[in-house]
């Protein structure tokens, strides 16, 4: 059988930017070494994580961050908190899949709409305690910018994924 | 079936290469977060109930420095002329701020806005509780600033120059 091989079009592999590739590595850096720490602490042990959010949405004046929004704490503690063992895990292979996909600029577009969305779940959580909450909105723009621009087409894995393999489906996992 | 909704999606994919937009929204961003930092070290006290004053965090980096020479030079030349540098980091973070909100001298505010992140990064690295992840972010966002046309778009620079073009995202025209 004859087959014919569609030459890739140029917008395909020159999508992404300099600026983009500089947050993508950032972020995927940030995301890793976070990860690394979070590991040698245990973090994702199911005996800890509960530790972490009783922490967040605890007063301040109990020693806590103070976090306020309350229909955040009413999800995590029927979710999360019902299955932590399990919670934990999809934590640690979550943030290793960002960290990963975004250092290495491999399947960028699924590992940074998997950030916007670890990001913006954080941002949520901490919202109105005492950490600084404009960490996380860096954090999630940077995802957002990385995901609409194509964060791995340049310096990035995903440029030579989209030079041999054409498009992703939909344009969302590389 | 999945193959023609696919097939339907990459051809809705825009043919352009990284648009410029997502790095304004990220320049507006950090111009937002400049001016609301402002909040807590307003003149003429430079400081606001219930937070950390800017002589207190000066203090703190004193007391806890990530390089000594840093430390000693907060000691011996910051905070004996407390007023004049309160001032000058004021009006330095007010201008970065209205200048990236409004995309006014962009990549000057930019440049100002990295050596500050570079300061705060230097001189808060080492402060207990403080995350520095959190700077190289700022870092990282003012870097990405520069290197994109950042202020191509969004911005008063765009009306007073023909040389900041969203085609700069992409100077080999592909």
């Amino acid at each position: 059988m004859e087959t014919t091989s569609t030459p890739t079009p140029a917008a395909t592999l020159h999508r992404g930017s300099l600026g983009t590739a500089v947050l993508r590595v950032a972020l995927g850096l940030t995301t890793l070494f976070t990860w690394l720490g979070n590991v040698q602490d245990d973090f994702y042990d199911s005996a800890n994580l509960p530790g972490f959010f009783d922490w967040a949405f605890k007063p301040v004046e109990e020693g806590g961050n103070g976090a306020t929004l309350g229909f955040v704490d009413s999800i995590i503690a029927n979710t999360i908190l019902q299955a932590p063992e399990l919670f934990g895990w999809v934590m640690t292979f979550l943030e290793l899949f960002i960290a990963v996909g975004l250092t290495l600029g491999l399947f960028t577009r699924a590992a940074s709409i998997a950030a916007i969305g670890f990001f913006v779940s954080l941002f949520l959580v901490y919202y109105g305690g005492e950490e600084w909450i404009w960490t996380y909105v860096m954090l999630a723009a940077a995802a957002v910018a990385v995901f609409l621009n194509w964060g791995g087409r340049k310096f990035g894995v995903d440029q030579f994924i989209a030079k041999n393999r054409g498009e992703s489906p939909a344009g969302l996992v590389w | 079936m999945i193959g023609s909704v696919v097939a339907s999606l990459n051809a809705r994919l825009p043919a352009a290469p990284a648009p410029a937009w997502p790095m304004a929204l990220g320049r507006i961003a950090m111009g937002v977060l400049w001016l609301a930092s402002l909040r807590w070290k307003l003149p003429p006290n430079f400081e606001s109930a219930g937070n950390t004053s800017l002589r207190e965090w000066l203090e703190l980096e004193v007391k806890h420095p990530a390089i000594g020479f840093y430390g000693n030079l907060v000691e011996s030349v910051v905070l004996p002329n407390f007023i004049l540098f309160a001032w000058l980091v004021f009006l330095a973070e007010l201008g970065v701020g209205l200048g990236l909100v409004f995309g006014i001298g962009t990549n000057l505010a930019a440049l100002t806005g990295l050596l500050m992140s570079i300061n705060l990064f230097v001189g808060l690295a080492a402060v207990p509780g403080e995350w520095p992840w959190s700077y190289l972010m700022m870092i990282m966002w003012h870097g990405a600033i520069l290197a994109t046309a950042a202020g191509s778009i969004w911005s008063l620079d765009s009306l007073r120059s023909t040389k900041a073009t969203p085609q700069n995202l992409h100077p080999k025209g592909k």
